[in-house]
């Protein structure tokens, strides 16, 4: 059972980082609105059932299981070293009205949601665009360009991080050149955060795939009809290309909150939360918590807060989606 | 007729998914089974000449992992029974793991301990009573007397460690400025920072700005007999009058451009070849452990002095063993684990096989053994640590149970060196997480 312990907190991200929830939830929503449920179970789904039963097991004792259990122990104080205490409400309570430092890696995860989530999709959008063109040495540039996603946050990534904003990096460097006096951009706590949502926009590669097979997904004859009609190509661009891509749109801002929010490894290695916890994540208060501190109780308790934080983002997102997400399938309107 | 067909028509099905399901859940449990179980036979024996299979766990560099690893074979080749399943880590993801090991009883039979966490697991009966292994003639006597706890040995102590400061000789001589000299005192610190900064060229400093490391001014108020920020380990302990004195130093200095600005201070990284303060030649003077002063001394080779930690009435820094092998409660080898750590500790072959990979051996003879081969980094730390020894106090670290004191302490006085918070402040902050902190030690 100890081995499990150990994956409570990956298994509550792992449910919600699989994508393919959402379509799946789309359409059971579809069904129960439909009013086509059937609850009987048949022969054919017990068949069913049998057949996934590797992963379905795997699945209840290796994920469902840590869930439920780091929901009882988020009642609890648990050290790891000695046996959970039910404390009732308590963690809950000295998060919300004790602890600075909830509110603080709150304020600044929202930040970086607000600020890194647009970032990173205008960005990859414009290159996705710039990617569905047809030019020479095109499946090269593609590689080139989703080469930054692949190395992620790792220990390289940090040390190249400090080269570039360090005091006496490339980017202060090139600022000296203008006569400007540049400040240690990572160890600042004005800035450090700034920093990480670049690292964090530069990272666009798989956003833009979306993009890159959205765009391709869009009738070329769209456009032909739009030029002969004398539509300019920023028109086009309004008119045709962002309407169509919506859907794509949408996908990519639910997954890159449900991403932003949890984003752990660069804050992890490149500024450790610091400096003056400017940079210190939700998550990665979590982590401390539960694997510096030893507070298992009160690291589950963070976690359910952010799985909750995360759904009701998650849920106004899909309840807006409606006013500007262009399904084609729903014969033109916006549903 | 019907229920039979639908039989057949489960059980390829069925027999696929039983094996698979199986090895699934198998292979969950594996890892820490399957060395569990491999000395079956030792685990009625309990004597130290039955076959074992010992569980060895410790954590630290590439060069400790290899070293280490050479004496296990070394032990298995003069002890054909006693054979090793070694595990060896960084020091975070060490003591990530040995908390769920503890919580699942899989401790290693031999597991590597830190002083900072010893009491913790004995307290917990984690750890076994080591008290019958006859160190006498390998440990000092005294240095064994201060590592009982509650006047039981729960680990054999390894190596000796402490904290000196290590200078760049060669560049304060250059600017002329007056060198450091062991057992000076806070004030002889403070005024040798401001020379430096008078003598020495712009951008180069005397000192660090140590405002957010909470040891230091530990160093400060236990100097002065003031005794440790958790005193026995379960009163806070911060004394005000001291701390602002002492902040109001570092915030006078900071003004005045005594230690670097806030934002170049936070871009050191201590031993890193590029961004260490001391090899990027921006800081003259820091603090450096027994344990990593062959670092710094390699990354300026021949230009180092040593001395100590400012001392005040009651000494200063501190000198002491913190890194033993202990043996877990649980084990089914004790004796034969007992016996590989005897051997560990007190055999010249092994202590010229592990070297000085986790510090200066503990065990006088074996040091001897090792003196005429070492390197000019070895050489140093054992200076430092002849420096720090005189006047040392004892080692008090943070207690299991004030990690939030402790982050809190760095990232509210990094608020502080940017000017986001004032002294006052701060105080309030640490003093409100002190409190927390004490009541969850009395807990």
């Amino acid at each position: 059972m100890f081995t499990l312990s150990y994956y409570y907190w990956f298994t509550i991200y792992r449910v919600q980082q699989s994508s393919t929830i959402y379509p799946a939830l789309k359409r059971g929503l579809a069904m129960l609105n439909k009013k086509q449920s059937r609850w009987k179970i048949t022969g054919h789904d017990i068949a069913g059932y049998v057949f996934i039963s590797p992963w379905l097991i795997g699945f209840l004792l290796l994920t469902l299981w840590p869930i439920l259990q780091s929901f009882y122990l988020s009642f609890t104080d648990y050290s790891l070293l000695d046996s959970p205490t039910w404390t009732g409400t308590d963690n809950y309570e000295s998060i919300f009205t004790k602890d600075r430092l909830f509110m603080k890696s709150l304020t600044v995860t929202f930040t970086f949601v607000l600020l890194a989530v647009p970032i990173k999709l205008f960005f990859s959008l414009m290159v996705a665009i710039l990617l569905n063109k047809k030019v020479r040495g095109l499946n090269w540039y593609r590689t080139a360009i989703y080469f930054p996603s692949l190395i992620g946050g790792s220990i390289a990534v940090s040390a190249l991080w400090r080269n570039m904003f360090g005091l006496d990096g490339y980017v202060n460097h090139v600022l000296s050149w203008f006569g400007i006096e540049g400040i240690g951009w990572i160890s600042n706590p004005d800035t450090a955060l700034g920093t990480l949502i670049l690292l964090n926009a530069w990272q666009f590669g798989s956003t833009m795939v979306i993009f890159l097979a959205g765009l391709k997904q869009i009738p070329k004859d769209l456009y032909e009809s739009a030029s002969v009609d004398g539509a300019s190509k920023l028109r086009q661009f309004f008119k045709i290309t962002i309407p169509m891509l919506s859907p794509v749109m949408f996908f990519n801002l639910v997954l890159g909150i449900i991403n932003a929010f949890q984003m752990f490894t660069s804050a992890f290695i490149i500024t450790q939360g610091g400096p003056a916890n400017g940079t210190y994540m939700y998550v990665l208060f979590l982590y401390e918590k539960a694997f510096k501190q030893y507070e298992m109780g009160y690291a589950s308790a963070l976690a359910w807060i952010l799985l909750v934080i995360i759904a009701a983002f998650t849920a106004i997102n899909f309840l807006v989606s409606k006013y500007w997400v262009f399904y084609e399938s729903d014969g033109g309107k916006a549903k | 007729m019907k229920t039979q067909r639908k039989w057949l028509k489960w059980l390829p099905v069925t027999l696929i998914s039983v094996p698979l399901v199986l090895s699934g859940c198998g292979s969950n449990s594996g890892g820490s089974a399957a060395t569990a179980s491999t000395a079956p036979a030792a685990s009625s024996a309990g004597n130290a000449d039955a076959a074992a299979k010992l569980k060895v766990m410790w954590w630290g560099s590439q060069a400790r992992h290899d070293a280490t690893l050479k004496d296990l074979e070394l032990y298995t080749s003069k002890n054909p029974n006693v054979t090793f399943a070694p595990e060896y880590t960084a020091w975070d993801g060490y003591w990530e793991k040995l908390p769920t090991l503890a919580a699942s009883n899989t401790l290693p039979d031999v597991l590597q301990m830190d002083a900072a966490y010893i009491q913790g697991y004995a307290k917990r009966g984690l750890l076994a009573d080591l008290s019958d292994i006859d160190l006498s003639g390998v440990v000092d006597s005294q240095v064994l007397e201060n590592i009982k706890i509650g006047g039981k040995v729960y680990g054999v102590p390894l190596s000796y460690n402490g904290q000196g400061i290590v200078y760049n000789k060669e560049a304060l001589e250059a600017a002329g400025v007056k060198l450091p000299a062991n057992d000076w005192s806070w004030d002889d610190f403070f005024a040798y920072a401001k020379e430096a900064h008078e003598k020495l060229p712009e951008g180069q400093y005397g000192i660090d700005d140590m405002t957010n490391i909470w040891e230091f001014y530990q160093y400060y108020q236990t100097s002065q007999g003031k005794g440790p920020i958790f005193k026995d380990g379960t009163t806070f302990n911060l004394d005000k009058d001291t701390w602002m004195k002492f902040q109001q130093i570092y915030a006078d200095f900071r003004k005045d451009g005594i230690v670097p600005a806030a934002d170049q201070q936070l871009s050191f990284k201590e031993n890193d070849p590029q961004l260490d303060s001391m090899a990027s030649g921006k800081v003259m003077l820091r603090t450096a452990s027994v344990g990593s002063a062959s670092v710094i001394e390699s990354l300026l080779p021949g230009k180092l002095g040593v001395n100590n930690i400012p001392i005040g009435e009651a000494g200063g820094g501190w000198a002491q063993s913190t890194i033993f092998l202990s043996v877990s409660e649980g084990s089914a080898n004790k004796e034969q684990a007992k016996a590989f750590i005897k051997w560990f500790v007190s055999d010249k072959e092994s202590g010229k096989t592990l070297g000085l990979t986790r510090g200066i051996p503990i065990n006088e003879e074996v040091f001897k053994e090792l003196e005429p081969t070492l390197a000019s980094g070895d050489l140093f730390a054992k200076e430092l640590l002849e420096a720090a020894k005189p006047k040392a106090l004892p080692f008090y670290p943070a207690p299991a149970g004030a990690e939030d004191f402790v982050k809190t302490y760095k990232s509210e006085m990094e608020a502080v060196m940017f000017g986001q918070a004032t002294l006052e402040e701060a105080y309030q902050t640490l003093l409100d997480k002190g409190k927390d902190a004490e009541a969850k030690l009395n807990k």
